[in-house]
């Protein structure tokens, strides 16, 4: 069976001095997918995706996106980037935001698509500063997804936003994987799990399971993915 | 009003001070460090200025005068013809020069002498000593009557008409503008990261050196509307003379515009707050304002501080700045030419150096 993978990541290991971040993890991501990366807090899911956008360099193994060898430059504009906090320039307008980072990318003609996709094309006008926090993360987004990227990276997009919005923006996620786009979504909020397609779970850099949603219940034994994820962790601590 | 909660406050603070081992040594290391500069500065064994000494005197009492002139301890003369003193006043080799006129002995006679004293000028602080030196010389014909004592003094550059404000305004007008253009580059750059922007931008297909380069003309955008603003306000409010052209003027700000957002980016690596980016104000620009030659010629410094002084790049766009304004130096001026060549040498080492150490410290 021969399949299109958007991200591949053989073995790949990566160390802040003495602190190994991730630890031979291998992950492989298809084309309109919606990948799950799952652990708790500092368990590599950022520094993950940090390697999958080229930003850090794997001490060993490979990170291939969209056919090319990470680091790539050239890659980079299909690449869309949601980073942990909402990073974006306070003092100016959403639409200013968002036109920025569709400028530097090339893809100015998204702008207006992009904002009515997180609907905030009534609020264009407002500067970023006196945004509540779910508008600034629906800005974040709409800035990551501007230019069409065929890979959206989405580290803890929902952290810290009302479950309304959550529902929401995995609303505007299914959309773009229905659209075609490749997307991988860090976590550590068990019920958003089960809107992925896959998922991966990562705990101490190492990557415990690896399956759909149900296959990681039937791998943990549980019908509760918290606790199957539980288990999992468990079983590879002792 | 409650001890206990003032004394939380006052604790918090410390405690926060104890692991902020930079600004510490910054607090207790510069003022040290700046008032030492200062001190050697002004009573270090400082360096005589070069003066030149013609002197033409027929009769013996020229001799006299020019034999106490040699011995001062205020300058440091060497025998010239006055028809080469403009000539080296131009080239900057002495910063003065004396001639005793051929009747020198015959006025001495009369009661009435009038040596002629020739200032460069440009450089405040400079003309002192030698008039000084001069003074005292007359000691030396002291025992001959009551002399009066009228050097006929003349400034290559400047001159009496020029005042404080005219020799610093040159400097200042350059400096203001370097100065807040490098404080407000560093804490923006230092935004860009702490906000997480930055890791969006190096996400992205942007290059580093596309980075730096818009960063250094919207910066550079802003500073010229400043420089203009500053040039405005400095020649026609103010009223410093200017011989100058304006647009030299404003060329020369261009380039220290360039250093300054670059040296804004370069230094933003080393801090990780704004309150250690304001730190490098003590460290980066008191010192260069101290021995850019703003407040004492670098000639009349002691010689160790004269090297650092002549690694600075503020002491090359303080010495452009009065060469056109001062002077009215143009494109043609060997002197220019190299203070131009400095500070735009300065400016594409720190874009280099911003660029190659932008992808440090992202996270």
């Amino acid at each position: 069976m021969s399949e299109s993978f958007a991200v591949e990541i053989d073995g790949v290991s990566k160390s802040f001095g003495a602190f190994k971040a991730l630890n031979g993890v291998s992950v492989r991501v298809r084309q309109g997918e919606i990948y799950g990366l799952l652990g708790p807090n500092g368990a590599g899911k950022t520094t993950l995706i940090r390697l999958v956008c080229g930003l850090l360099e794997a001490h060993a193994g490979a990170v291939t996106v969209l056919g090319q060898r990470m680091p790539n430059v050239g890659v980079l504009r299909h690449i869309g980037y949601m980073t942990q906090q909402a990073a974006l320039y306070p003092a100016i307008s959403v639409e200013e935001n968002v036109r920025f980072f569709a400028a530097i990318n090339g893809a100015e003609e998204g702008v207006k698509e992009a904002l009515e996709l997180v609907q905030l094309w009534e609020r264009r006008g407002s500067v970023v500063a006196t945004l509540s926090g779910g508008m600034r993360q629906r800005c974040s987004l709409a800035c990551a997804l501007v230019h069409r990227p065929e890979l959206l990276l989405l580290d803890e997009p929902t952290v810290g936003i009302d479950p309304q919005l959550r529902v929401q923006f995995w609303e505007y996620f299914r959309r773009l994987a229905a659209g075609g786009t490749t997307l991988i979504v860090s976590s550590h909020v068990m019920d958003e799990a089960d809107r992925c397609q896959r998922l991966g779970l990562i705990q101490y850099g190492r990557l415990l399971a690896e399956g759909t949603p149900a296959e990681i219940r039937a791998q943990g034994g549980s019908q509760n993915l918290e606790a199957a994820f539980l288990a999992l962790a468990g079983r590879t601590e002792s | 009003m409650s001890a206990h909660r003032v004394r939380a406050i006052t604790r918090r603070l410390l405690q926060g001070f104890r692991r902020d081992r930079r600004t510490l040594a910054l607090l207790f290391v510069a003022p040290i460090v700046i008032l030492s500069l200062l001190g050697y500065l002004i009573r270090g064994s400082s360096t005589a200025p070069e003066v030149g000494l013609a002197n033409e005197d027929s009769g013996p009492i020229g001799g006299l005068v020019a034999d106490s002139l040699h011995q001062s301890s205020h300058i440091k003369t060497t025998d010239i013809s006055a028809a080469d003193g403009d000539a080296k006043l131009k080239d900057g080799s002495i910063v003065a020069y004396i001639v005793l006129p051929a009747d020198f002995t015959q006025q001495v006679g009369q009661g009435n002498i009038a040596p002629e004293v020739h200032l460069e000028g440009s450089q405040p602080g400079e003309d002192a000593p030698v008039l000084q030196a001069l003074q005292q010389s007359m000691i030396s014909i002291a025992g001959r009557g009551n002399i009066h004592f009228a050097p006929k003094v003349d400034y290559l550059y400047g001159g009496p008409e020029y005042d404080t404000l005219d020799y610093f305004g040159a400097a200042f007008v350059g400096l203001i503008v370097f100065f807040l253009v490098f404080v407000i580059t560093i804490v923006s750059f230092l935004n860009e990261r702490s906000q997480g922007t930055l890791e969006r931008l190096m996400a992205s297909p942007l290059r580093r050196g596309e980075i730096v380069l818009g960063y250094m003309l919207g910066f550079t955008v802003i500073a010229l509307v400043q420089a203009v603003e500053v040039l405005v306000f400095a020649l026609a409010v103010l009223r410093i003379q200017n011989h100058g052209n304006v647009f030299l003027i404003f060329g020369m700000e261009a380039l220290m515009v360039i250093a300054a957002v670059n040296l804004g980016i370069f230094l933003s690596m080393f801090a990780r707050s704004e309150f250690q980016a304001v730190q490098f104000i003590p460290l980066v620009i008191v010192p260069q304002f101290l021995l850019s030659g703003i407040l004492f010629p670098v000639s009349s410094e002691p010689q160790a501080l004269q090297y650092v002084s002549n690694v600075l790049p503020l002491t090359y766009a303080v010495n452009g700045m009065r060469d056109i304004m001062v002077k009215g130096a143009d494109l043609t001026w060997p002197s220019l030419q190299l203070d131009l060549a400095v500070v735009a040498a300065f400016g594409i080492l720190l874009i280099a150096a911003g660029t190659a150490t932008l992808r440090r410290r992202l996270g």
